[in-house]
This record gives C-alpha cells, sequence and structure tokens, in this order.
C-alpha cells in the first residue's frame, strides 16, 4: 500500500482535515464504501480481537510465571507444558498443553502504576492520559481499524461484571468519537434495547425507520456535517444490530460445546464472544472479576484460574476448531500483577514491577516466551517493556502499524507512543 | 523583567502587531457590532470570489435564534406570527425582546457551564444563571472564577471553577489556559511553542506556578504562601520554575522561604482543625492567583483574555471559531478573520467586557443568518469564509426541550400566551425534558451520535412512553381529533419542526396513514417518532 492510500484511509475516516478538506467533502457521512480501494482493505482485515479482562489484578505467580519452591512461590506447584523448558501454573493443566498450538507468554510487564483506576486505564488506553488529548481505548481503536463503517453488528462489545462496577469499566472511544463506544453488556448477556417494543409490529418498525430516513435525507439536502452525517448513520445501524441480538444468545447452541465453557458466566460469556467473532464483531472484551485477592490469595486463584483454564482452552480449541484462531487474537490482561510477597492474611497486594500477559492466536508465533523475571520474581531480569509495546505487539499482530498517525485538527497522534518497538520475538 | 526578557516581549508584541493591523487601520471603533462583522466577513469572501448563500428564511432564523437565546425551538404559532410579522425590523425587536427574557440568561449560563465545566463532575450553573441575569461583564467572572471568595453570597459558587480541578495541577493549568486565555499550554511540556521562539518547559511550569499553591482544604479551597514549582529539564537539570505568563514575561514576588518543620507542622494542625470546623484556610499575604487575575486584565494579558472569549462565543454561535481549535490562538495559528479578531476584542475591552453587547452583536448580523442549505451549482464554500450556515447539535438540555415542546399539544400554546406566562411554561418542559437526553453528551468538536441514542430512541421503553403519549395536553392527543390525514400531516409536521410541510413530505405523511387506517393511533405515532427522531428536530440549523 502506498503512503497516498494510507492517508486516505486515515483521513477518510475521520472527515475534514486541513490538508484533506477536498477530499472529505466527498466523504460525508463516513460512506467510505463508496470507494473501491477503502473497500478493499476493509474486507481484506477480517482480523478480530478477544480481551480476557481479569480484573482486580490476577497473579502472574498462580498462572504464567510461577516460582515453585521458592519463599514466594506460595503453595502451588508448576507443571510441564507442551513447550519444552516452560512450565506454568499447575493450576492450568489445560493451557499447559495447549501452550505450543496456540499461546504465548509475557512475563516481563513492568508498567509501574499499581493502583486498579490508575493501572486499569493505562492498561486499557496504552498510554497515561494526558490531559489534553482522549486517547480512544484499545476497543476503540481496534473497532475503527478492523470494523466496517457500516457495521450491522456492533464493533466493540464489552461484558462487565457487577462485581467489578460500572465505574471501574473503563471504556473510551476519545477522539476517534461516539461512534466508537462500547456497546456495554451486564445485567444477562443480552444489550439493552436491542429489541423492539411489543406495541409495534416488526413491519411498523421497519417503515416506520424508512419514513424517519426519507425526512432526514430532505433534511440533509444541501448540508453537510460530519455530525449530520454520523446522526443517520446510527439509525441506519439500529435494524441490523437489533438482528444482531441472536448472536447473544447462546440456547442456539449445541449443548456439548455449552458444556466445554461450563455453565459459569465468564464461560457463557466466552461463547458469546466467540459468535460475536464469527460474525464480525472485530473487538469483545469479556471482564472476570474480582481477581483482587489482598486476602486468601491461594483459595481464590485456585477457583479463578481453575475457571480460566476451562474457559480459555475452550475458547482457544473452539476457535481453531472453526477455522477462527488464524484471524482472532486472544489476549489475557490485567491492570498489574500480585506481589512477590506473601502478606499476613495470606494474600498477595498490587504489583507493577514484573507480571505477565498472554496472547494466543492471530499473528503470534505460539509456545514463545519473552522475558524474564528473577528468581523469586521480584523483578524484570530480562526483555522489560511496558503497556506501549503490549499494545504495539497486539496491533502488530493483527496487522496494524503501531506507529501509524491519527489527526486530532492538525496534531498528528500516533497510535503508541513514538519510538515504541513491538516485540517481534513473539509474533510468527 | 530580566533584561533578557525584552527582546522577547518585543517580538512577540511584534508578531501580535504583524499579525493584526494598527489600530488606526481597524474599522472605527463605533461602528455597530453587526456592521464590522459583516465588512470584514463579505470582504473576505468578495476577494476569493465567493458568493454567500441567501439568508435564512423567517422559520429558520427565528428557530436558530431561539435556541441560541432561549434554549429551545419556536412554537407554530411563534413561527407564523412572526412570518405573518410585516415590520421590517423585526428581527431587531425578536433579539432585544429575547435577551430581555428570563430564559436568556439560562441558556448563556447553560451555555458557559458546558464550556467552562466539561469534563469535571461540577456545575456553574446557579452562579452563572445569576452573573448572566445582571450581565455581570467577563472580567469580572474571570476574577470570581479565579479567586472568588467563598464567603461571599455572589462569589462562592465560581471558585468551583478552580476547586474542581485541584486534584491534579496539571489539568488545572491545562484547562485554564485553554478556556480563559485560549492557549493550550501544555503542548510546551514537550516542544517549543511557536509564538515566543524559545518558549520552552519554564513557560509551561511557570504557568502552572500560578496554580500550584493552590489546594484542596475539606470543602474549602486555600492557598500557600510559599513553595516553588519544581522540574526536570530535558537536559536532566532540577530547575525551580518561576512565574512566567503566556507571553514569557517573568513575574517578580515577594521571596519567602519554605517555612521550618515546626511551622509546617502547626500550619498541618492548623488546616486540619479548620477542616473539622468547615471554614476556609487564611489566605496568604501574596496570592498567586490573585497575580494571574491582575496580569490577565492587564495591558499584558487582556490581548488573550478578550480574544479567547470572542473566539468561544464566535464558535458556539457560528459553528466554528475564527481561530481553529479554539485553544490554539497565538500567530502561528492565524485566525480566517484575523482584522476581525482585533475588532471585536477591542470593542469588548472598550465596553467592559459585556458579554450581552457581543452575543446581541454576533447575532444581528447577516453572517449569522446564512441558510445553512448550499443551493448553488458553484462549489462549496469552505466553512471558515462563514458564506454557509454550520449545522450544529443541540446539547442534550436543548434536545429535551425541543422535544417536549414538540410533543406538546399546539392548542397550549395559543398565539397570545407570551411573557412570563410563556416563560413559566417553557421553563417547566425543559424540567421535564432533562430526563430524555441527560444521558447524551454534550456536543465537542467533532462530535457524533453514538448508536446507544439511536437504540434508544429507537427501543427503549422509557422513552417511547415519554413521547409518544396519546393524552388531551400532547400533540398526539390533538391529532387523534383530526380526521383528515393531509391535515393531521400538516399538524404534526407545524409542531415538530416549526415550518410549512413541504408537498413530498405531506404526500408521504399522508400514504403512511392510509396504508394504516386500521390502526390510526399507532401510525400517528409512528409518524410523530419519524418527525421526533429525524435530523431536523436533533441540529440547530
Amino acid at each position: 500500500m502506498s503512503d497516498q492510500h494510507e492517508t486516505w484511509s486515515r483521513r477518510g475516516f475521520l472527515g475534514a482535515s486541513a490538508a484533506g478538506a477536498a477530499f472529505a467533502a466527498d466523504m460525508t457521512g463516513l460512506n467510505v464504501l463508496q470507494n473501491p480501494a477503502l473497500a478493499g482493505e476493509l474486507k481484506q482485515q477480517g482480523k478480530r480481537v478477544i480481551l480476557l479482562w481479569l480484573a482486580g489484578g490476577a497473579s502472574q505467580l498462580e498462572t504464567f510465571d510461577p516460582k515453585p519452591g521458592r519463599p514466594t512461590g506460595g503453595p502451588y506447584r508448576s507443571i510441564k507444558t507442551s513447550v519444552p523448558g516452560v512450565e506454568i501454573s499447575e493450576l492450568m493443566p489445560k493451557m499447559a498443553s495447549r501452550l505450543s498450538k496456540y499461546t504465548s507468554i509475557i512475563r516481563s510487564l513492568d508498567t509501574k502504576n499499581a493502583d486498579h483506576g490508575g493501572g486499569a486505564r493505562l492498561m486499557h488506553l496504552g498510554r497515561r492520559d494526558e490531559p489534553t488529548v482522549k486517547y480512544p481505548d484499545l476497543g476503540a481503536v481496534l473497532a475503527r481499524e478492523l470494523g466496517r463503517v457500516d457495521s450491522q453488528v456492533p464493533d466493540y462489545v464489552s461484558f462487565y461484571t457487577a462485581t467489578e462496577g460500572r465505574g471501574s469499566a473503563i471504556s473510551q472511544s476519545g477522539f476517534l468519537g461516539a461512534r466508537y463506544n462500547a456497546m456495554f453488556l451486564t445485567e444477562g448477556n443480552v444489550p439493552p434495547n436491542l429489541r423492539k417494543l411489543d406495541e409495534i409490529s416488526d413491519l411498523d418498525h421497519q417503515q416506520r425507520g424508512e419514513l424517519r430516513d426519507l425526512l432526514s435525507k430532505r433534511f440533509a439536502a444541501g448540508r453537510q456535517s460530519a455530525s449530520l452525517a454520523s446522526h443517520n448513520e446510527s439509525y441506519a445501524r439500529v435494524r441490523g444490530l437489533m438482528a444482531s441480538e441472536t448472536l447473544f444468545d447462546i440456547s442456539k447452541e449445541p449443548q456439548n460445546i455449552r458444556d466445554k465453557y461450563g455453565p459459569t458466566l465468564f464461560g457463557e460469556q466466552c461463547l458469546v464472544a466467540r459468535r460475536l467473532v464469527e460474525a464480525g464483531v472485530p473487538f469483545v472484551k469479556i471482564s472476570r472479576a474480582w481477581w483482587d485477592s489482598h486476602g486468601q490469595n491461594f483459595e481464590t486463584h485456585l477457583e479463578l484460574v481453575t475457571e480460566l483454564d476451562n474457559v480459555m482452552s475452550a475458547l482457544l480449541d473452539d476457535l481453531s476448531e472453526r477455522g477462527l484462531l488464524e484471524n482472532t487474537l486472544v489476549v489475557t490482561l490485567s491492570e498489574f500483577g500480585r506481589t512477590p510477597s506473601i502478606n499476613s492474611s495470606l494474600g498477595r497486594d498490587h504489583f507493577a514491577s514484573a507480571w505477565s500477559s498472554s496472547l494466543s492466536g492471530c499473528g503470534i508465533k505460539a509456545g514463545s516466551v519473552y522475558g524474564a523475571s528473577d528468581e523469586d520474581g521480584r523483578t524484570v531480569k530480562d526483555g522489560k517493556i511496558g503497556a506501549a509495546e503490549l499494545f504495539a505487539t497486539i496491533y502488530r499482530a493483527v496487522g496494524i502499524d503501531h506507529r501509524k498517525d491519527y489527526h486530532v485538527g492538525a496534531r498528528p497522534i500516533p497510535l503508541t507512543d513514538p519510538g515504541t518497538k513491538h516485540v517481534a520475538e513473539v509474533l510468527s | 523583567m530580566h533584561v533578557w526578557q525584552r527582546p522577547l516581549l518585543a517580538l512577540f508584541v511584534g508578531l501580535i502587531s504583524a499579525g493584526s493591523l494598527r489600530a488606526d487601520d481597524l474599522l472605527p471603533a463605533d461602528t455597530a457590532i453587526e456592521a464590522a462583522i459583516d465588512h470584514y466577513i463579505t470582504a473576505r469572501q468578495k476577494s476569493l470570489g465567493v458568493e454567500p448563500a441567501p439568508l435564512a428564511d423567517d422559520a429558520n432564523l427565528l428557530r436558530r435564534t431561539l435556541l441560541d437565546l432561549h434554549g429551545r425551538p419556536p412554537t407554530a404559532a411563534e413561527v407564523k406570527a412572526y412570518q405573518q410579522n410585516e415590520n421590517t425590523a423585526k428581527r431587531r425587536e425578536l433579539v432585544e425582546r429575547l435577551m430581555a427574557a428570563p430564559a436568556f440568561a439560562r441558556e448563556q449560563a447553560a451555555a458557559f457551564n458546558a464550556l467552562l465545566m466539561n469534563g469535571t463532575n461540577s456545575s456553574l450553573r446557579s452562579y452563572l444563571t445569576e452573573a448572566f441575569k445582571e450581565n455581570r461583564s467577563w472580567d469580572r467572572i474571570v476574577r470570581e472564577l479565579l479567586v472568588g471568595q467563598e464567603n461571599d453570597a455572589e462569589q462562592k459558587g465560581a471558585i468551583t471553577f478552580v476547586k474542581a480541578r485541584l486534584k491534579d495541577h496539571d489539568k488545572l493549568t491545562a484547562e485554564a489556559s485553554s478556556l480563559l486565555f485560549g492557549v493550550n499550554v501544555s503542548c510546551a511540556q514537550c516542544h517549543d511553542h511557536p509564538l515566543v521562539t524559545d518558549w520552552k518547559q519554564d513557560h509551561y511550569f511557570g504557568m502552572k506556578s500560578f496554580f500550584s499553591r493552590s489546594f484542596e482544604n475539606g470543602d474549602f479551597i486555600g492557598e500557600k504562601a510559599y513553595g516553588l514549582v519544581e522540574f526536570k529539564t530535558t537536559a536532566g537539570e532540577s530547575r525551580k520554575a518561576k512565574l512566567m505568563f503566556l507571553t514569557g514575561q517573568v513575574y517578580d514576588e515577594p521571596e519567602i522561604k519554605d517555612p521550618d518543620d515546626k511551622a509546617k507542622k502547626e500550619e498541618k494542625e492548623l488546616l486540619e482543625k479548620l477542616k473539622k470546623d468547615k471554614q476556609p484556610p487564611p489566605a496568604p499575604e501574596y496570592s498567586r492567583r490573585a497575580k494571574l487575575v491582575e496580569i490577565a486584565l492587564s495591558a499584558e494579558g487582556n490581548s488573550f483574555l478578550s480574544r479567547a472569549i470572542v473566539n468561544h462565543v464566535w464558535n458556539r454561535l457560528l459553528g466554528r471559531g475564527l481561530v481553529m481549535p479554539v485553544d490554539q490562538l497565538h500567530s502561528e495559528n492565524p485566525a480566517s478573520h484575523p482584522d476581525l479578531l482585533a475588532w471585536l476584542a477591542r470593542d469588548l475591552q472598550t465596553h467592559n467586557y459585556d458579554l450581552a453587547r457581543l452575543i446581541r452583536g454576533i447575532v444581528l448580523s447577516d453572517a449569522y443568518a446564512r441558510s445553512s442549505r448550499w443551493e448553488s451549482s458553484t462549489k462549496r464554500p469552505a466553512d471558515d469564509l462563514f458564506a454557509v450556515g454550520m449545522v450544529r447539535p443541540l446539547t442534550p438540555w436543548q434536545y429535551g426541550t425541543a422535544l417536549k415542546v414538540a410533543i406538546s399539544n399546539p392548542d397550549q400554546f395559543p398565539a397570545d400566551l407570551a411573557g412570563d406566562a410563556l416563560d413559566a411554561k417553557m421553563q417547566g418542559l425543559e424540567g421535564a425534558g432533562r430526563s430524555i437526553t441527560e444521558k447524551l453528551e454534550n456536543p465537542g468538536p467533532d462530535f457524533q451520535v453514538s448508536i446507544d441514542e439511536a437504540l434508544s430512541f429507537s427501543n427503549a421503553d422509557r422513552i417511547s412512553k415519554d413521547l409518544l403519549r396519546i393524552e388531551g395536553n400532547t400533540l398526539l392527543g390533538k391529532l387523534k381529533t383530526i380526521a383528515d390525514d393531509k391535515e393531521a400531516a400538516t399538524t404534526a409536521i407545524w409542531n415538530v419542526f416549526g415550518r410549512a410541510p413541504a408537498e413530498e413530505e405531506l404526500q408521504a405523511l399522508e400514504q403512511y396513514l392510509k396504508t394504516r387506517a386500521d390502526r390510526r393511533e399507532p401510525a400517528l405515532q409512528q409518524v410523530v417518532w419519524a418527525l421526533l427522531t429525524s435530523s431536523e428536530c436533533r441540529f440547530n440549523y
């Protein structure tokens, strides 16, 4: 792709900007698909990301970076995996046998922010907040990069739990605009307002929308405005989004598949996630709370890690069997990890100096392990990276150049902070 | 001023002068504001061979003016009365009448609150409503925003501007500077500012220094008498910031040593006690924030102050500032009409920062009144020529009110309902409308409507119940009594859009109703729904 083409891509989506004004004049209403070059680029994308957000801070010592026998190791042992020389927590036997097939582990995150709010924001935006720029979060960026402008399915779906609380559920479309807001689900597994009210027939619902459309088109004639266009686009997507309600209905899945994911809320939501990415939703975030084990770390992780092991392996197997995994990236992440030191309540506290994340599927070199912590897990010994590098790696895995610029007014804003290098070692 | 500052100051003054002509090259000061605006706007259009769109018609202009001054659209009766008024001065009469009504202060308070408090969890609305009721001057408002006394009934709401941002001094610095002076100074954290050639971190931390001594103490704001902002330069050197304004000018201040540990402990104890007693901390002898106000209003700073507020007001009323983005007012980012900006800023300064006067002048200009439809076969002119009106999303508050007005039975608004009685009724609708649209976002630059809005208006039970009730006092209640489809359609369009229907629209609505004769009431609801959710209702055009 030439630079010129890439410029059109960005500018086309974001509408008017100084140099692109003439072009933007033709691009009213983000009606990008009228431009065959852009439409082609979009169709080729087809990449998806599922984020398993382990809310509260999952312990790397009880998952991907165990230290058995060390004072910081805790009671659980480590087990061999299908990758020679690599061991993970004994609480994850299913993932252990699948590591060489699907997953890469990063053990060297040092992100410095060990409070829930700040850490969560950092690990959703991939960078620190700035007072003057509202950065879009990972979901918004991926929705924009991987999704279709006129998408009839949602492009950013976020499940959060009552435990985590809506207030902690970070979601920010930032300067990309409300078009890329998350569709949130909490009570139950279906987004609100997707179903028409009983008092109106489906035909009337559709035709009333068409009448609305006719009136609005007359109004828009001779008028030019990106906000105006976005208003009509939102309504144009309503029927399609309503039709996607069925994607959230797991009763449509055969029982044996449902059994593999298990009957827990997290399991069911991951099954919904598979249905969503199968239908073309580019980004789904499932939040599992609450990993913040300041006390009773080992009981908490026994429960949560066992579930994670079951659900994650079921999800990866399912995606793989359907041929979806080569285009779907599955990420596990938290706001931070947990302290190697065990406190007096047999808990571990917040710890951002040496923790882990995993990446599976699309673009990933399965079986790779990047970075290392020291023998007690107190510091990163090797391959230290921060949020920026992790995000750069995620973008690269799904074919996005992490150095590309968005433009806010005349100010270029790169996807990741300048100079950020992705971790090439974990990419295939 | 230090010796080395003088060349910088001269450079600054030179740049400002070069960017805008000397005072005697501007139109005379006694020109009417609207005449000055139209002079400069037309001159640039002519120089580029651009013929502007015609002025908006009566119904359109009435709607636009009423939304901007009162935050609501007109009723059908008001539109008809205005259209039938043959007085050539009716537009001026309208503006004067609207600005004298209580709804003017309410709407300006809402608009300025959105501008000044966006992104915070606090509101200045009650303070601003009082301030606008008495047309308090902008310079006085700025003083109260920055150093308003909490024990003064008139001022105490104002200091919320600072209080709401005290947890983050960087945010306070960046936002105060952007909103009040039109300059987003936080860019200077990372790179040189183009205005002053060696604007570096000194300047950012210099501005921050005006705020750095301010702190929260329980419910009150305090300001220490000591303390310097320390920072590390990009070369790794530790430096203490001096008070520096946006011009690069450094300000001397009384040198106050940090108190010793014992004094600090006593101070802490005193503050704790005051917090418990819910009393404000004592004011420092020398207040850096007060110094900032002094500078802002002096010859040094007032060009920033006046140009920034002119630009904000212009941006809100015209849909685009004379300088864009609105927080990049400096000579390397010239205004689309530099002389006009200079003239309006000078006019504001010489008329005691009278905002109502500025608003009146803008709203009476031809530039404000352009149709937003481009119907010529020639290419649509760029927005910064102000040759075509801009389409602007309604604020959540305005949209809620507009919906409530739209669904009211027109019989509730007879032609003779006017003055206080009309205002009281409208205030009721404003209040009622808020719950429908409170989840919507306040429009900023590049505003987009989210899918949530479309889905909730399409499928949410609450909204449907709110907007589509068939009762005596609603539009639908009225439509139910009109047997003739064409008449019903006409009434509906008049009520929701505030204008006469077009033939094509009447046909579409009639057709819709005719094919649903067996379920006429639901059909009427659906027609009204289509009108309420159409773009014409959602935007100020």
